[in-house]
C-alpha cells in the first residue's frame, strides 16, 4: 500500500519520460491523475487507520501499521559484521496525517503548474520524482532508506528552482542546495555512528532500523552513542552532540532563525508550484524529522536541550513576524510568515506535553494547507500581471471580489481566527508550552506568553496587507492594462482552493478529526521522551 | 459524537437560536443576492421569539447545562456545550431583540446600497457569534465566538471598504481587540494549567474549582496542582485585558470612536448595545477568578475611563463620535461597578444602556440619513454628521426628537427613566463601597458624580445643537423640508423609546431594588446605607436640572460656548487626550522601526554571515587551488621532469648498437667483480 503510494509517481515520471513530446500538454493531466489517486489512497488509509492505544507505534515496531519490511542490502563485511539495510516502511499516528497532506498539497501544486510553459517533460518528471521522495520520507522507518529519500528531495528541487524560477533563480537554487546539504552531510556521520552502536537483538547484526535505535537496550556496551557509556566527543556528550547535529539538519528545513535565510530567496525565485511544495511539505519534513528522529532516538539529549529549542521557537515566531511586517513583496511576506508559524511547531515540540505536541502536529498540517493556499493566491496575481509588490496594488476587492474572499479566508485563517485550524494549533502549542513548567519543568511560562505576542503581530501584517492591497479606491501600477488582466478566480483555481478551505475549516471546528487519530501515538511519544 | 444527548427541548431551542442567524449568513453568501433582507429578518425574529420562550422556560430556575464531546487531547476531554442561566438568557434575548430592531431599521437605512446582500450576511454572522458567545459553556468556545465577534465587527466596520478611513478603522479595531485576546488566551492557559478543564460551570459555579482552590504560602493550590500566587492575579488581569479591549476601556478604547466609520445601524447594534457589552459579560462569567488586586485595578480603569471619555465627549462635533465616547464612558461605569462588587447593578446598567444607547444611535442615524438625502437632493457638500451643521430639527423631525430626548434622559438618569434606576444604583453602590475603604478610594464616588454631571452637559450639548440651535449652514426653510425618516426607522425608534422608561424594568420608579432584573442576580455584599438611597439621587437630579439649564443657555442662546476654542483644556479634550498621537508615536512607529531593523538585520547580518561564510569557503578553496597548482602539481611536475630526465639519460644508452651494449655490459661485469674481490 505504502509502496504503491510512494512509487506511483515514479512510475508516472518514467511514463512521462517515455512519452513523446507531441503529447506534452497531457503531462499535467497525468500528474493530476496521480495526485488524485494518491489522495484517494491516503484518504482510504486515513479511514482505515487504527487509532487505538495498541496501535500507537512510535517506538514499538509491532504497533506500526501498513508495515512493509524486506531485506534490501545484505553485505558480509568480514570482521565488521553484516551490513543490514532494510526496505522498511510503516506509519503511525505521527506520520499518517502527513500522507494526506502530501497528497493534497501535491494536488494543489499540480494545478498551480498550469502556468509552466517550457520544458514540460522535464518539469513534470522532476515534480513527480519529488513527490516520491517526500512521501518516502514520511513512510521510511529504516534510517538509511530515510536518508536516501531525504537526499532525493534535494535534487529535483534544485532543478525545479534553478530552471523554472525567477530572475535570481540560480543563486536561490544553489543557496537552498548548499544550506540543506550542509545539514545532511553531518547527519550522515551520525547515521553511521548510530549504525555501529545499535544492533538488532534478533540477528545480532548492526542495523539502520530507527525503531531499534529508540530502545537504549539495543546499544552495544561502550558504543559511541550508548546512553549508559555516556561517551564524550570533542568535550561534550556524544549523544548530545549527535542530537544537535541532527537537530540542525532538520531545523534548517523547518526553518529556524537564524538558519532560515535560504527560505525567502528560494520562495521568491521558485515558481508557484514549487513554493507550494516547499512551504506545504518540505518544511514539515523538518518538523517530522525532529519528532521522529531527533526526539525519539535521543530523548535524553532532547530534554537537555528543551529550553534552547523552546527559545529558538519563540525567537522564530517573533522574528519571523517582525520581518514579515517589513516586507514589500507579497511572496516574501508570506515566506517570513512561514518562519513565524513554524516557530509554534518548535515551541510545541519543546514543551514535550501532550497539548504542545498535538498543537505542533496540527500546526504542521494546518500550515501545510494554509501556506499552500497563500502561495497559490500570490501565484494567481503574479501569473496575471507579473508583479507582486504590495504597493503596486490597491482596491483589488472591487476588481476581484471572489479572489478577495479567498484571500480574506486565507489571511484570517493564518492569523489564527478561531474556527480555522491554525487557531487550534497555535492555541494548543501555547497551552502546552505554558503547562510545561508545571508538568515537566522544561520550559518557563514566559515563553508561552511571549509566543502569544506572535499572534498579535500576525494580525498586524496580514491586516495591513489586506488594507493596502485590497481595500480603498482602485489604483494599479499597470493602469488599464492590469484592469483587464486581473480576472477573478477561474474554475481551475477554485478546484485548487476549495479543498484547502474545507480542510482548514474542518480541522478548526472538529480538531478531533486529527486528534483522534494521533492521540495514542502522541501519548506514547510523550511517554518515550519523558521516560 | 452523541448528538442524541440533546433530547431536551431547551437545548435544542438554544441551538436553533444560535444557528438561525448563521443560516442567513450561509444562504446569503452562497445563495441568491436578492431577498437577503427578508431571510435575515425572518431568521433573527424567529431567534428572538425562541429566546423569549427560553426565558419563559428557564428564568430564575436552576441553570441548564448541556454538553457534547468535542475532542480529546491526550487523555483530557474537551466538551462543547450550552450553559443557560439568567445571565445567558438575558444576553440572548437582549442581543436577538435589539438585532431584530436593527434589522428592521436597516431595511430603510441601508436601502440602495449596492452591496447590501453582504451587509445582511455579515449581520447574520455577527448575531451568530454574539449569541454563541452568550450561551457557550466553556472558555475555549467563548474565546472562539469572542474572536468571531471581532471578525464580524471587522467586516462591518469596513463595510464601505473603498473608504480608506473605514478600512483603517476596521484594521485598528481588530488589532486592538487582538491585544485583548492575548490577555484572554493567557488567562485560559493559566486556568487550564491549573485545573485541566475550561468548563465554566465546573470552574466558576457554586462550589466550583476556583472557589475550592486556596492560597497557601504564596502558592495557588488546588489538589496536587500548585502555581505561584502571582499567576492567579495574572489570570484575572488577562481576562480583564480581554474585557478591556472589547468593552473599549482605557487604554484600549481608541478603536471604538474610529469604528464609527461603519454604517450607523451597525454602530448602534455592535458598538453600542451588544458587542461592547461582551467585555462586561466576560467579567461577569469569570467573576470568581478576580482577586482583590484585580478588582481594584478594575475600579481604577473603569472610573478613569468613564471620566476621561465624558470629558472628550464634551467637545466632539461628529454626532456619532460623541455617542461613541458616551458609550465608552457608560461602559466604564459598568466595569467600575464590577470592580466594587456591584455585579448585579453592572448587569442591570448593561441592559438599560443597551436600549437607550441603541436608541441614541438610531435617532442620530435618522438625522444623518435624512440630512444625507437632503444634501444629495440639493447637491450641496457638507459633513452630514457634524452637529454644527444641524440645528432646529425639533419641529421638522418631531418623532426623532422625542426619541432622542427620552434616550438622553435615560442616559443622564432622570427620574422615571430606566437609566435612573440602573445608574443611580451604581453610584449608590460606589458610595457604599467607599465607606468601607480609606484613602484614594474615597474620591471614587465623587468622581462618578462629576462624570455623571459631565454626561448631562455633553448630551445636552448634542440635543440642543441638533434640535434647538440655529444651523450654521441651512436656512430655517430648508430645515423645514427635512422630515422624519421612513416608517421602518420611525417604528423602531418608538419601540426603543418605550424601553427607556422605568416600568419596563421596575414598577416602582424610584427603587431599583424592586426591579425584576435586579432580583434575578445575586445581590452584592456591600453594606447598605439607606441615607445614600435617597440623598444621592436627589443631589444628582438637582445637579442635572441646573446643568441642563446652563447648557441650554450656553449652547442655544449664546451659541459660542468657550470664548476661546484655543483653550488648552478644550484642545486636550477635542484631540481626545492626544492618545491617538501618543499611540502612533509609541507603538505604531516603533513597531515599524523594529520590523525594518529586524529585516535589515536579517539581510545585513544573518544572510551576510551566511554569504560571508560561503565566500570564506570559496577563499579557502581558491588557496587550495593555488597550492594544488603550484605546490602539489609543481611537485608532481618536478617528479615528472626528474623521471623524464632519467629517462632521457637512459635513452642515451639505447643506441641500438650491439657492440656498445656488449661493451657496457662488460664494463659493468668487470666493475662488479673488482668491487667484490678487491675491496
Amino acid at each position: 500500500m505504502l509502496s504503491l503510494l510512494i512509487f506511483l509517481p515514479l512510475i508516472a515520471a518514467l511514463l512521462i519520460l517515455i512519452l513523446p513530446n507531441r503529447v506534452q500538454n497531457q503531462f499535467k493531466y497525468i500528474t493530476l491523475g496521480v495526485s488524485l489517486i494518491q489522495f484517494v489512497l491516503s484518504l482510504f488509509i486515513y479511514l482505515k487507520f487504527n487509532s487505538s492505544a495498541i496501535n500507537a507505534g512510535v517506538n514499538k515496531e509491532s504497533q506500526f501499521q501498513l508495515v512493509e519490511k524486506l531485506s534490501w542490502i545484505r553485505l558480509d563485511l568480514g570482521t565488521i559484521g553484516n551490513l543490514e539495510i532494510d526496505y522498511f516502511l510503516g506509519i503511525d499516528g505521527l506520520s499518517m496525517p502527513f500522507l494526506i497532506l502530501s497528497a493534497l498539497v501535491t494536488f494543489v501544486a499540480t494545478l498551480a503548474s498550469w502556468e509552466i510553459k517550457t520544458k514540460l517533460k522535464a518539469y513534470f518528471s522532476l515534480f513527480l520524482l519529488l513527490n516520491t521522495a517526500v512521501i518516502g520520507v514520511f513512510c521510511a522507518l529504516d534510517f538509511f532508506l530515510f536518508y536516501i529519500f531525504y537526499e532525493l528531495m534535494l535534487l529535483p528541487l534544485y532543478f525545479l528552482i534553478g530552471i523554472w524560477g525567477g530572475i535570481k533563480r540560480e543563486y536561490a537554487a544553489i543557496k537552498f542546495f548548499l544550506y540543506t546539504l550542509f545539514g545532511s552531510v553531518f547527519m550522515l556521520l551520525v547515521i553511521i555512528g548510530l549504525y555501529f552502536s545499535v544492533s538488532d537483538p534478533i540477528t545480532g547484526n548492526h542495523t539502520f532500523n530507527m525503531i531499534l535505535m529508540m530502545d537504549p537496550a539495543n546499544y552495544a556496551d561502550g558504543s559511541i552513542f550508548s546512553a549508559l557509556a555516556n561517551q564524550n566527543l570533542f568535550g561534550m556528550s556524544a549523544r548530545l552532540l549527535a542530537f544537535i547535529v541532527l537537530f540542525i539538519a532538520f531545523a534548517i528545513k523547518v526553518p529556524i532563525v537564524p538558519l532560515h535565510t535560504w527560505l525567502p530567496d528560494a520562495h521568491v525565485e521558485a515558481p508557484t508550484a514549487v513554493s507550494i511544495i516547499l512551504a506545504g511539505l518540505l518544511l514539515k519534513v523538518g518538523g517530522y524529522g525532529i519528532i521522529r528522529i531527533c526526539y525519539s532516538i535521543f530523548p535524553d539529549a532532547a530534554l537537555q536541550s528543551a529550553w534552547w529549542i523552546g527559545l529558538i521557537g519563540v525567537i522564530s515566531i517573533l522574528y519571523g513576524a517582525l520581518n514579515a511586517l517589513a516586507q514589500t513583496d507579497l511572496k516574501r511576506l508570506i515566506a517570513y510568515s512561514s518562519v513565524s508559524h513554524m516557530g509554534f511547531v518548535l515551541l510545541g515540540i519543546a514543551s514535550s506535553t501532550t497539548e504542545g505536541i498535538s498543537g505542533a502536529m496540527l500546526q504542521m498540517i494546518s500550515h501545510g494547507a494554509l501556506s499552500a493556499m497563500l502561495f497559490f493566491l500570490v501565484g494567481m496575481i503574479y501569473e496575471r500581471v507579473h508583479d507582486r509588490e504590495i504597493a503596486n496594488f490597491r482596491g483589488l476587492a472591487e476588481i476581484m471580489p471572489q479572489f478577495t474572499a479567498f484571500v480574506i479566508i486565507a489571511f484570517f485563517a493564518s492569523l489564527g481566527l478561531p474556527g480555522f485550524s491554525a487557531f487550534m494549533a497555535e492555541a494548543f502549542s501555547l497551552i502546552g508550552a505554558f503547562n510545561s513548567e508545571q508538568v515537566n519543568g522544561l520550559l518557563p511560562r514566559w515563553m508561552a506568553v511571549l509566543g502569544s505576542v506572535g499572534i498579535l503581530l500576525g494580525a498586524a501584517y496580514f491586516l495591513w496587507t489586506l488594507q493596502r492591497m485590497f481595500f480603498g479606491q482602485i489604483q494599479l501600477k499597470g493602469g488599464e492594462d492590469w484592469l483587464v488582466k486581473l480576472k477573478d478566480v477561474n474554475m481551475r483555481e477554485k478546484i485548487a482552493l476549495v479543498p484547502l478551505v474545507i480542510l482548514t475549516l474542518a480541522l478548526g471546528i472538529f480538531p478531533s478529526l486529527l486528534f483522534d487519530k494521533m492521540n495514542a501515538s502522541i501519548l506514547a511519544f510523550v511517554q518515550l521522551i519523558l521516560g | 459524537m452523541g448528538g442524541l444527548e440533546f433530547s431536551k427541548l431547551a437545548g435544542f431551542i438554544s441551538l436553533l437560536v444560535v444557528f438561525l442567524p448563521f443560516l442567513s449568513f450561509v444562504f446569503i453568501i452562497f445563495g441568491k443576492k436578492k431577498g437577503g433582507e427578508n431571510l435575515a429578518l425572518f431568521n433573527i425574529s424567529l431567534a428572538f421569539i425562541l429566546s423569549l420562550s427560553l426565558v419563559y422556560l428557564n428564568w430564575n430556575k436552576a441553570p441548564l447545562h448541556y454538553q457534547l464531546n468535542w475532542f480529546f487531547i491526550g487523555e483530557i476531554e474537551f466538551k462543547a456545550g450550552i450553559l443557560l442561566n439568567n445571565l445567558s438568557l438575558l444576553m440572548i434575548s437582549l442581543v436577538s431583540g435589539i438585532s431584530v430592531l436593527v434589522h428592521i431599521y436597516s431595511r430603510s437605512y441601508m436601502k440602495n446600497d449596492s452591496n447590501i446582500h453582504r451587509y445582511w450576511a455579515y449581520l447574520g454572522l455577527f448575531c451568530f457569534s454574539m449569541l454563541g458567545l452568550s450561551i457557550s459553556d466553556n472558555l475555549l468556545l467563548i474565546y472562539l465566538f469572542w474572536e468571531l465577534v471581532g471578525f464580524s465587527s471587522y467586516l462591518l466596520i469596513g463595510f464601505w471598504f473603498t473608504k480608506r478611513a473605514a478600512s483603517q478603522a476596521a484594521k485598528k479595531a481588530f488589532i486592538m481587540n487582538r491585544i485583548g485576546d492575548i490577555g484572554f488566551l493567557v488567562g485560559i492557559m493559566i486556568i487550564y494549567g491549573q485545573f485541566h478543564t475550561l468548563d465554566i460551570d465546573a470552574l466558576f459555579g457554586e462550589n466550583g474549582l476556583i472557589i475550592s482552590s486556596i492560597i497557601k504560602d504564596n502558592f495557588w493550590v488546588y489538589g496536587t496542582q500548585q502555581i505561584p500566587e502571582i499567576w492567579l492575579t495574572l489570570a484575572g488581569i488577562g481576562f480583564f485585558i480581554g474585557a478591556m479591549a472589547k468593552s473599549a476601556q482605557f487604554p484600549l478604547h481608541t478603536w471604538l470612536p474610529d469604528a464609527m466609520e461603519g454604517p450607523t445601524s451597525v454602530s448602534s447594534l455592535i458598538h453600542a448595545a451588544t458587542m461592547v457589552a461582551a467585555g462586561v459579560f466576560l467579567i461577569a462569567r469569570v467573576y470568581p477568578i478576580f482577586d482583590p488586586l484585580v478588582l481594584n485595578i478594575m475600579v481604577f480603569i473603569g472610573s478613569f475611563t468613564a471620566f476621561m471619555a465624558a470629558t472628550i465627549a464634551l467637545t466632539q462635533n461628529d454626532i456619532k463620535r460623541i455617542l461613541a465616547y458616551s458609550t465608552i464612558s457608560q461602559l466604564g461605569f459598568m466595569v467600575m461597578a464590577m470592580g466594587i462588587g456591584a455585579y448585579t447593578e453592572s448587569i442591570f446598567h448593561l441592559t438599560t444602556h443597551a436600549f437607550f444607547k441603541c436608541l441614541l444611535f438610531l435617532a442620530a442615524g435618522s438625522v444623518i440619513h435624512q440630512l444625507h438625502h437632503y444634501r444629495d437632493k440639493l447637491g450641496l457638500d457638507f459633513d452630514y454628521q457634524d452637529i454644527r451643521m444641524m440645528g432646529g430639527l425639533r419641529k421638522s423631525m418631531p418623532l426623532t426628537f422625542i426619541g432622542m430626548c427620552l434616550a438622553s434622559a435615560a442616559l443622564i438618569g432622570l427620574p422615571f427613566t430606566s437609566g435612573y434606576l440602573s445608574k443611580d444604583a451604581i453610584i449608590i453602590s460606589a458610595f457604599e463601597w467607599a465607606e468601607t475603604k480609606n484613602g484614594l478610594a474615597q474620591i471614587l464616588p465623587y468622581l462618578m458624580v462629576i462624570t455623571s454631571w459631565l454626561t448631562v452637559v455633553y448630551i445636552c450639548r448634542l440635543l440642543f445643537k441638533v434640535f434647538f440651535a440655529k444651523s450654521k449652514l441651512l436656512t430655517v426653510n430648508q430645515i423645514e423640508e427635512i422630515k422624519d425618516p421612513p416608517k421602518n426607522m420611525s417604528y423602531v425608534l418608538v419601540v426603543l423609546a418605550f424601553f427607556c422608561l422605568f416600568f419596563v424594568f421596575s414598577l416602582h420608579p424610584f427603587s431599583f431594588e424592586n426591579s425584576w432584573l435586579w432580583n434575578a442576580f445575586p445581590s452584592s455584599l456591600i453594606q447598605k446605607n439607606d441615607l445614600f438611597h435617597w440623598l444621592i439621587p436627589l443631589v444628582l437630579s438637582f445637579g442635572t436640572v441646573v446643568l441642563s439649564v446652563l447648557s441650554y443657555l450656553l449652547y442655544v442662546k449664546r451659541n459660542n460656548i468657550f470664548k476661546s476654542e484655543q483653550n488648552i483644556l478644550y484642545r486636550f479634550s477635542k484631540r481626545e487626550w492626544y492618545l491617538n498621537e501618543i499611540y502612533s508615536y509609541v507603538f505604531t512607529s516603533s513597531l515599524e522601526k523594529t520590523s525594518k531593523f529586524s529585516y535589515w538585520f536579517d539581510q545585513k547580518v544573518i544572510d551576510a554571515l551566511v554569504l560571508k561564510s560561503a565566500s570564506f569557503v570559496r577563499f579557502i578553496s581558491s588557496i587550495s587551488v593555488l597550492i594544488d597548482k603550484y605546490l602539489i602539481d609543481g611537485l608532481v611536475n618536478a617528479m615528472g621532469s626528474l623521471a623524464k630526465g632519467i629517462g632521457r639519460l637512459a635513452q642515451n644508452f639505447q643506441t641500438g648498437k650491439l657492440q656498445q651494449y656488449l661493451a657496457t655490459m662488460l664494463l659493468l661485469v668487470i666493475t662488479f667483480f673488482i668491487l667484490i674481490y678487491f675491496l
